[in-house]
């Protein structure tokens, strides 16, 4: 890096090429390709979104949450709630209070408003429970998963209960996706760069020594829970918007286990970590799932067999976990700068001489 | 890192290739492709491997018949994981890349509605088996069907054959919280009920997964009237833990219930107390007892999967697949609107689950119901029930 002939992109133009790929990608999957591809992507985006902005409390600041579905149904069930037409609220909502009846906002302000709900009850919830650690933070956070979906249950008039909740418009697509994955992707890998970000990281590798050098443990795990759990509401409002027909048990174990395990084959503490674990998880689980149907190799016919991928992906994430403890990324970044310079390989030649 | 970069393009370029192969050849004697999706892993895999089964029979028989129009049947099948994303991915390819006539599957809201909107969206019908919730068509206009009596007619004709038949003027209602089908269930009866003249004493609620009735139990003991019977709107996993103590406790009035109760844990968990206890479901599987149809379907299905049909979601999966060739047949054509109007004037289609016609414009099927008595462990064909009157959906 003190090489001051370096031949390395400045960061902002990296980050501008990279947005500029970002988009174009984009753009090729929204015009050209199936609508099923379309799906799979979005999809892949939302869970981008969950997993980064998991990786904010988990990796970063080292709180390991089970509870950040929790989040992502408070933002689904807010911002449906909002952006249900009237008439349609009239029918399956009877019970709403007179001025939510009332209401019918675009997606935007009820996607941000089902962040915002989710950032005051993160930091409610985080005022007691952000002054535990370890294993207690986690059966904390699983508690209040349990919570939020007995609420859901029982919450008849706002939520329907734990009946389905339909008549969702779909106003997710590509762009939406795409413009708050690179959002969320932007925003807190700043925040972990920034003063905040190395503070979180300090309190995880050494809580007293972080501590001892002023630092206050329970404000930056605050920090840290609640904008992660604004971006994790995004996700659920984009999910919602997606799916356009839930339930309250779609924000459950299975859910918390999936990006859980993302994050882990990422690697914690890794932004791109995450990203490549949301991507080569969801990528994988739908090959595989088309390969279970049975696979004609030409000399060989595979008959289908159903279960066989949920099978294969535990096997590979076990193998995973044992020979890469750490995920694959670990704490690493890519760095992309360095992608992008040519005179990389021939640096390094005259570096070893 | 290079390498992680390298593996990730390889796995786009190979769902790419997944995703664009497979186009099968057109013509005379082509098959026509039907789109099954069930749950066949995850949580709701003991309604759907049976409804799966019954659906592949169903279609086997079909074939070895010569098929419709002249053409054989090819089921198209994706398995669920009862996940919403999977089955709208599912549903996209069934529509998108296997080009089907028409869609079938599911016993839940739920996953019906993650699937339908995408086939309705490519002018594709899409006929649940086995979800009863009546007011699942009303959110996917045109192109929703049910294959089943929605809740609202087996709740009414529960409360008409407890108030008309045994004579029961009051009941004790005890509520699963915890689900749409046992609160729409509850609600339903309640209405008829009322509504016929009968008193409910006492209601009560409980969740899903409660092992615990004692509270409720005691509560109901302690109620100023007792009732004459029992209805209790349960799920199938809890059915029989409720039924085992509530009599344990020594209440031995008749309990009622759903199709929820059509699960073998009904009579193994309560044992000697299985007894007294009604219920209302498709059809009775038991080949020395059922109909003509269900003696035949069960010696078909028992000779294809050397087990006895699970419960009566095996005959729906069977009578939807059935329905559906019915349909195709009358079309005289493969053109999905014309198989959904020839499906929408469907008219006493003989089934395992009982005769079937649609209204007009209405896509809860008009369907008996079978009213059972579980007496002494066994159980009976009490009555076949068609109700007076539906509440609304």
């Amino acid at each position: 890096m003190e090489n001051p002939k370096k031949k390395h992109l400045s960061p902002l133009a990296t980050g501008l090429v990279l947005v500029a790929a970002f988009f174009g990608l984009l753009a090729l999957i929204n015009f050209g390709a199936s609508s099923y591809i379309q799906r799979i992507v979005i999809g892949l985006c939302i869970s981008i979104i969950l997993v980064v902005s998991l990786n904010l409390t988990s990796g970063f600041t080292g709180v390991f949450s089970l509870g950040h579905i929790g989040f992502m149904a408070i933002g689904a069930y807010t911002a449906a709630i909002l952006t249900l037409p009237l008439s349609q609220k009239l029918a399956y909502l009877p019970d709403l209070p007179g001025w939510l009846e009332n209401t019918q906002l675009a997606f935007l302000p009820a996607t941000l408003i089902g962040g915002l709900l989710a950032m005051l009850v993160a930091f409610l919830f985080g005022v007691s429970v952000m002054r535990l650690t370890g294993p207690y933070v986690g059966v904390a956070t699983l508690g209040f998963l349990v919570i939020v979906n007995v609420i859901l249950v029982n919450w008849d008039s706002m939520t329907r209960g734990a009946r389905t909740f339909s008549g969702v418009p779909p106003f997710t697509d590509i762009w939406w996706v795409g413009g708050w994955t690179a959002v969320t992707i932007y925003v807190i890998w700043r925040f972990a760069r920034s003063s905040y970000g190395r503070q979180m990281m300090a309190i995880r590798d050494n809580q007293i020594a972080a501590q001892s050098l002023g630092i206050s443990v329970l404000r930056m795990r605050l920090l840290a829970f609640c904008v992660s759990a604004f971006f994790t509401a995004v996700a659920g409002s984009l999910w919602a918007h997606f799916i356009q027909s839930f339930s309250p048990k779609a924000f459950l174990f299975v859910e918390t286990f999936a990006i859980i395990t993302m994050l882990i084959a990422g690697g914690m503490g890794s932004i791109s970590g995450s990203v490549i674990g949301a991507v080569g998880i969801t990528i994988l689980a739908e090959i595989l799932r088309n390969a279970e149907r049975g696979v004609n190799l030409g000399f060989v016919h595979i008959p289908p067999v159903y279960g066989a991928s949920q099978i294969i992906m535990a096997v590979i994430f076990i193998v995973l976990i044992i020979f890469r403890p750490e995920g694959i990324m670990g704490k690493r970044e890519l760095d992309f700068s360095r992608l992008f310079s040519f005179k990389r390989k021939k640096r390094k030649e005259a570096a070893s001489q | 890192m290079k390498k992680s970069i390298l593996v990730t393009i390889f796995l786009v370029i190979a769902i790419l290739a997944t995703a664009c192969g497979g186009k099968a050849p057109g013509g005379a004697n082509a098959p026509i492709k039907i789109g099954v999706i069930y749950n066949v892993t995850g949580g709701q895999a003991s309604l759907d491997v049976p409804s799966n089964n019954g659906a592949k029979l169903a279609a086997k028989e079909i074939n070895a018949a010569g098929g419709v129009l002249g053409r054989p049947i090819e089921i198209v099948f994706y398995d669920g994981k009862s996940d919403a994303t999977v089955i709208g991915n599912a549903a996209t390819q069934l529509a998108e890349s296997d080009k089907v006539v028409a869609m079938m599957g599911f016993s839940d809201s739920d996953m019906t509605l993650a699937a339908a909107p995408i086939a309705a969206k490519a002018g594709i019908t899409f006929v649940t088996s086995g979800a009863t919730s009546p007011k699942l068509p009303d959110q996917v206009p045109d192109y929703l069907f049910l294959a089943c009596f929605g809740d609202n007619v087996q709740a009414a004709a529960g409360a008409e054959y407890a108030f008309n038949t045994l004579k029961y003027k009051t009941v004790y209602l005890l509520t699963d919280q915890g689900s749409e089908y046992t609160k729409l269930l509850s609600k339903y009866f309640k209405e008829r009920y009322t509504e016929l003249g009968g008193q409910v004493v006492l209601e009560d609620s409980y969740q899903t997964g409660d092992k615990d009735f004692s509270a409720q139990i005691t509560k109901l003991k302690g109620a100023s009237t007792q009732p004459d019977f029992l209805y209790i709107a349960a799920q199938p996993d809890d059915v029989g833990t409720a039924v085992k103590q509530f009599r344990d406790s020594g209440i031995d009035k008749a309990i009622m219930g759903g199709d929820g109760y059509d699960t073998p844990l009904l009579v193994q968990i309560p044992g000697k107390g299985a007894t007294n206890v009604y219920f209302t479901t498709h059809s009775l599987m038991d080949k020395d007892v059922g109909t003509e149809a269900v003696k035949k379907f069960i010696n078909a299905y028992t000779a294809e999967y050397k087990t006895a049909p699970e419960n009566a979601f095996a005959g729906l999966g069977y009578d939807t697949m059935k329905l559906l060739a019915d349909a195709i047949s009358r079309a005289k054509s493969t053109d999905p609107k014309a198989i959904r109007d020839a499906l929408a004037a469907t008219k006493d289609l003989p089934g395992v689950t009982g005769q079937l016609s649609y209204l007009p414009g209405i896509r809860v099927p008009q369907k008996g119901v079978s009213m059972i008595l579980v007496k002494d462990q066994k159980l009976t064909l009490a009555a076949e029930v068609v109700p007076e009157k539906i509440p609304a959906p």
